[in-house]
């Protein structure tokens, strides 16, 4: 039946501003300037967009509000055509419960055009204790996890701890997951941290919450990114560079960290599963992979998890270079959170928009060469929500 | 210490009386048999609401921990280094805590460890571990 579903809609037009740390950049005004560029970029007439979705704001709940209230809809002069504006949010994986949204309304009729919105201000827009506070105690279990000093840092510490133990990675290797990383961000010009960083370097800062280190954190940042999504059959008229919705999956597990299976987070193995039968690929079909990074190791997991690598072969993988630029499996292209930048829920919303951008070849200095197929994933929480994507070139089959 | 003190409902309140009591309970479904924690009102395998207390041995395993030096939640930030830990009990279930009275070089993920009931101010028993003896 979700077969049904394969390449019934297409990702058209992507938006994106540079993340980074931008203390005059209006959180409203970005999030009206991402939506604009998508829509130019869709081939698609404004008018033909019915249905707005603005992800869920953090740094302001205020502007939230006002996004849930139909501000965009009102300042792209939307007012005749759109039938409905609602908010999707379920943090880092907002934009893949959007992107399955969308697919629906469009799969189904009910909408022709969808637009997607981001915009967010963790980098200027709250006060750094605050920021610290927020993430420390988002998702926290109030009657039996948190008189401990539970942490979503210290939840990210103890899955990677746990992650190392079963599969042998060395501290090295998760390092290498940054080098690798930064080297994508130095060709992203939309990135906030473009310097190169050597895995030794990762490995001289300091631990934080061990065995995670100082520079193995993500940093928070300002950021905005949007996408146009219609129907297969409009796509194909719209634009020469369509990126089709080939496949998704999804599994929600846990809220309380206990609660999560004993081997982490391996519900990623029937997402991914459930996304490439959709899609009618296998994981050696996937050209570039757009993998959520909360934490690296979260990476090297991932990479397993979607069969991208054997269990516990991703460190190595990653150490000999192949996701790095010229690797034989580019992985995260963008930068990522840990190098472009962390924007909240905008996290999943830009490894959303790189895999459409590097299927539709606009990715410029980092193009990776005949994509035919890329993967993305994205996880709300910290590995309780797992979603997984493949988007293609072509329709096929 | 504790710097936060966990939400008393009609479910965690007979878990930290159990402490007080030096006891660490969990909860059986009388229905479908599943061993449950933490402490609920409704079943997760069956929505029964026939949930048994039970006394856990309080022995278990290291799952994962991670020592938490610098960022700690600002109520905890001159508690530092503390060891949060994730501890699975015998019984099958696992539970957030902290690691006591170990030091920090000898943690590894599977060693042993057994409860101590840890008073923290007048009214609250929080389940700790520490290393098995033996």
């Amino acid at each position: 039946m979700v077969k049904q579903l394969r390449g019934k809609s297409a990702i058209v037009g992507i938006g994106e501003l540079p993340t980074g740390h931008f203390p005059d950049r209006s959180l409203t005004r970005s999030a009206v300037d991402v939506a604009v560029m998508a829509i130019r970029d869709s081939g698609l007439d404004k008018s033909e967009i019915d249905t707005v979705i603005p992800l869920g704001t953090i740094a302001n709940g205020l502007d939230n509000t006002n996004f849930v209230c139909s501000y965009l809809v009102e300042e792209l002069g939307l007012g005749i055509s759109a039938r409905a504006n609602f908010q999707v949010m379920s943090g880092g994986s907002s934009s893949s419960n959007a992107l399955k949204v969308a697919s629906a309304l469009v799969a189904t009729g009910l909408s022709r055009g969808v637009l997607v919105v981001h915009s967010d201000r963790l980098g200027t827009g709250l006060d750094p204790q605050v920021a610290v506070d927020m993430f420390s105690k988002a998702s926290v279990n109030q009657e039996y996890e948190i008189p401990y000093g539970w942490s979503q840092l210290g939840l990210g510490a103890l899955i990677q701890q746990r992650y190392m133990f079963d599969s042998g990675a060395s501290e090295r290797q998760v390092a290498a997951v940054i080098e690798s990383l930064r080297k994508w961000a130095a060709l992203n010009p939309n990135a906030m941290i473009r310097s190169p960083r050597s895995a030794e370097e990762v490995l001289a800062s300091e631990v934080i919450s061990s065995p995670v280190r100082k520079r193995m954190m993500n940093v928070l940042a300002d950021g905005a990114a949007a996408f146009v999504l219609t129907s297969a059959e409009r796509a194909a008229d719209a634009t020469a560079t369509p990126a089709y919705v080939l496949g998704m999956g999804s599994r929600c597990t846990n809220f309380s960290t206990t609660q999560q299976p004993d081997d982490l987070i391996s519900a990623w193995r029937p997402a991914a599963l459930d996304a490439y039968t959709m899609a009618g690929i296998g994981p050696g079909d996937v050209d570039v992979a757009q993998i959520y990074d909360a934490f690296p190791s979260f990476v090297l997991m991932t990479m397993e998890m979607l069969g991208l690598c054997e269990p516990g072969q991703a460190g190595a993988f990653v150490e000999a270079g192949h996701t790095s630029p010229g690797g034989k499996l580019p992985v995260t292209t963008n930068g990522g959170m840990l190098a472009q930048g962390h924007t909240g829920t905008g996290g999943g919303m830009a490894v959303l928009v790189e895999a459409a951008r590097q299927v539709m070849g606009k990715a410029g200095e980092r193009q990776v060469p005949n994509v035919d197929f890329a993967v993305e994933t994205a996880s709300g929480g910290v590995g309780m929500d797992l979603h997984v994507a493949v988007l293609g070139r072509e329709l096929g089959q | 210490m504790s710097a936060v003190l966990p939400v008393l409902s009609e479910t965690s309140r007979p878990f930290y009386d159990g402490c007080r009591q030096g006891r660490l309970l969990y909860q059986r479904c009388e229905d479908c048999d599943a061993i449950v924690f933490f402490p609920r009102k409704y079943c997760p395998g069956c929505l029964g609401e026939n949930l048994a207390w039970q006394r856990s041995s309080g022995k278990g395993t290291i799952h994962s921990f991670t020592v938490t030096r610098m960022f700690a939640p600002t109520e905890f930030s001159r508690m530092t280094p503390y060891v949060l830990a994730v501890v699975k009990l015998e019984e099958g279930f696992k539970m957030m805590t902290n690691i006591i009275r170990t030091p920090i070089e000898e943690l590894r993920c599977g060693l042993p460890v057994q409860v101590v009931f840890d008073p923290v101010g007048d009214e609250l028993v929080l389940p700790r571990f520490e290393l098995a003896k033996g």
